[in-house]
């Protein structure tokens, strides 16, 4: 239904789309994940045919959106993050225009509204002027008027932005239902609802599909760390205990993550729920459960691994907090005057700032580097 | 086709939901149903005169002419890209061009609306037993409604480059001064080839000698609308390359 390949989109030096390649089915309900900024947006208006591509091919229900834009538009149901609807006219009125935008028959067109507006749950509110509307029925109205023309392909961009809980779940209910009828792409920064709504996601990160997949197959390949976590008195021989959890068939590894009281703490890591082995064991050992618990890496964790980079945890600014740094954090620095600690010899440079506050005092240079060391190592730095 | 019409008729609907519309329109007749007494009395009650005075004979004709059609368009493409109107109306099953005529065809039948109140003096003056010159007064309606389209195309060209209806419609009278009073300008000029050059485009001058002697004259229709055209033309294209921006 859609076909997207090799998109590359660029706005002057930005490539917020860096050569991205999807497939869609006809009935799938796809949702778009990833931090603000990732190219959702983007690649939601290239695919409407909103935004042109730099370069790469986007076909929708085999049409080309560039070459056949509006063969593509008949067939698309869009709804933009922020819902544009004239706010002066009424429910109905606008329903009516997008009626007359995209043909229907004048002779269908009402029985037609009133089906959409039962579907969104507007049937009271149909002569309410839009601009009265709450910030959820507004989002249901632009719903509705997306769904009027029965699209094949239904685009929503954040569809549950800005909403509280209760009509969260509303809007997220009415997705799922639609997912019979239409091909449904819908993009979120909200984890647990695309887990809820998408049984395929895709992330995207800094303009790339970062991962696509189901949500138990994205936990599975990204993470790979699901284990089962056991909390035992054991005895002394803590040793002996996982040589006899080693056993069990399936397991990987036991981390052993030591005492908490008189319990100890292990996390048995295997790809199965391998809990009443488990439990077994510690049953014929006679051990003292408190904890057995199955537990998997959640889509969040995933998405924040990805999102920061490659499974690195985030670095806490340290010695850095006094200057602004334009090098990543991940520099050491060198403050002149002071001992300075032997640097890694992984890292290859050294940048010295000057934070000697005597030295001409605030009018001092620090937006960049006094010294850069070439050399690794653990070299003192120049005198300041 | 259907989509144009669609759009039209929207924003239509639009212009008269707001206070905008009315108030242009409450202004512009008063002022003019009062201008007409006055022409009236002044031309010592020659009726073709004063309807020549209401069409384009007269200043006041202009300064409509340069302020009511900036205003009318000046939210039509400029706050509509503001709050992603411009996104759901690009996105549906319309060209760009449709979009953008669809406006045009809204303000210029305003406008029309407008002007056809010259139509109500002259029926009035023909029932009290002064016929007038039915020609002079429908090639005057005809010449307006040119006049008026022309600056409401410059006035969409102008909301479609900015995304401040005020500096549209500032724009846009601007526009709309130098075209009207270029004639002026070149006449501060000594040479005669810039003159003759600026009399080409005189839109005074060409609603006057044609329009309001009631004549039909094509090539003067012709200009007006090529002109128009023009102005459309570049106003897709500037709504076309906001994709690109």
């Amino acid at each position: 239904m859609i076909s997207v390949s090799h998109l590359t989109r660029t706005f002057g030096a930005l490539r917020a789309l860096d050569d991205v390649s999807f497939e869609i089915q006809p009935g799938e309900v796809v949702g778009f994940l990833g931090p603000n900024g990732a190219g959702k947006t983007t690649a939601m208006r290239i695919l409407t045919g909103y935004l042109p591509a730099s370069s790469g091919t986007v076909r929708v229900a085999g049409f080309d959106v560039l070459r056949q834009s509006l063969e593509v538009r008949r067939r698309i149901g869009y709804l933009p993050e922020s819902v544009p609807l004239y706010r002066e006219h009424r429910v109905v009125e606008m329903l009516e225009f997008q009626a007359r935008l995209h043909t229907i028959p004048r002779k269908e067109r009402s029985a037609r509204i009133d089906e959409v507006l039962e579907q969104v749950g507007l049937t009271d509110r149909k002569q309410d002027l839009v601009g009265n509307l709450s910030r959820g029925l507004r989002q249901r109205a632009g719903l509705a008027v997306a769904l009027l023309p029965r699209p094949e392909v239904l685009i929503l961009d954040e569809p549950t932005s800005g909403l509280d809980p209760i009509q969260r779940l509303d809007v997220r209910k009415l997705i799922q239902g639609l997912g019979r009828r239409h091909t449904v792409l819908l993009s979120s920064h909200i984890l647990p609802e695309i887990e809820a709504v998408c049984p395929r996601v895709i992330i995207v990160h800094k303009g790339r599909i970062a991962a696509d997949g189901t949500p138990s197959e994205l936990v599975a390949r990204l993470a790979g760390s699901s284990h089962v976590r056991l909390e035992a008195v054991v005895g002394h021989d803590v040793a002996a205990a996982i040589r006899i959890l080693r056993t069990i068939r399936g397991l990987r590894d036991v981390v052993d993550r030591g005492r908490v009281g008189v319990h100890h703490q292990f996390d048995l890591i295997c790809d199965e729920d391998l809990r009443e082995e488990v439990g077994a064991i510690a049953a014929a050992k006679s051990w003292a459960l408190r904890e057995l618990s199955w537990r998997r890496p959640t889509l969040e964790q995933i998405f924040a691994r990805i999102a920061l980079g490659s499974g690195e945890e985030p670095v806490e600014p340290a010695a850095s907090a006094l200057v602004a740094v334009p090098e990543p954090p991940t520099e050491p620095i060198a403050i002149t005057g002071l001992p300075v600690a032997p640097a890694k010899p992984a890292q290859p440079a050294r940048v010295v700032y000057n934070l000697n506050p005597f030295d001409r005092g605030a009018s001092r240079d620090l937006s960049s580097p006094k010294a850069v060391e070439e050399t690794p190592g653990s070299q003192a730095p120049p005198p300041a | 086709m259907r989509g144009l019409f669609a759009i039209a008729r929207r924003e239509m609907a639009g212009l008269f939901i707001g206070p905008l519309a009315w108030l242009l329109l409450f202004i512009a007749l008063l002022l003019n149903g009062w201008l007409f007494v006055l022409y009236l009395k002044m031309s010592s009650g020659d009726v073709d005169i004063a309807l020549r005075l209401s069409l384009g004979e007269s200043w006041t004709f202009w300064v409509l002419v340069i302020l009511v059609p900036p205003l009318l368009t000046m939210r039509m493409i400029s706050e509509e890209s503001r709050s992603g109107l411009l996104e759901f109306l690009l996105t549906a099953p319309v060209t760009d061009a449709a979009v953008v005529t669809g406006k045009f065809i809204a303000a210029v039948t305003f406008l029309a609306l407008l002007w056809s109140t010259v139509f109500v003096y002259a029926l009035v003056l023909q029932s009290l037993g002064m016929p007038p010159d039915w020609g002079s007064v429908a090639g005057g309606w005809l010449g307006a409604v040119l006049v008026s389209a022309l600056s409401c195309a410059i006035g969409l060209l102008a909301s479609a480059l900015t995304s401040t209806p005020i500096v549209a419609a500032f724009a846009a009278v601007v526009a709309n001064l130098v075209l009207v009073a270029a004639p002026l300008f070149a006449g501060l000029s000594d040479q005669a080839w810039v003159r003759r050059a600026v009399a080409r485009i005189d839109v005074i001058d060409h609603h006057k000698s044609a329009f309001l002697a009631g004549s039909l004259d094509t090539a003067y229709v012709v200009f007006f609308v090529a002109w128009t055209a023009l102005f459309l033309f570049v106003t897709v294209r500037a709504v076309e390359a906001r994709r690109w921006r």
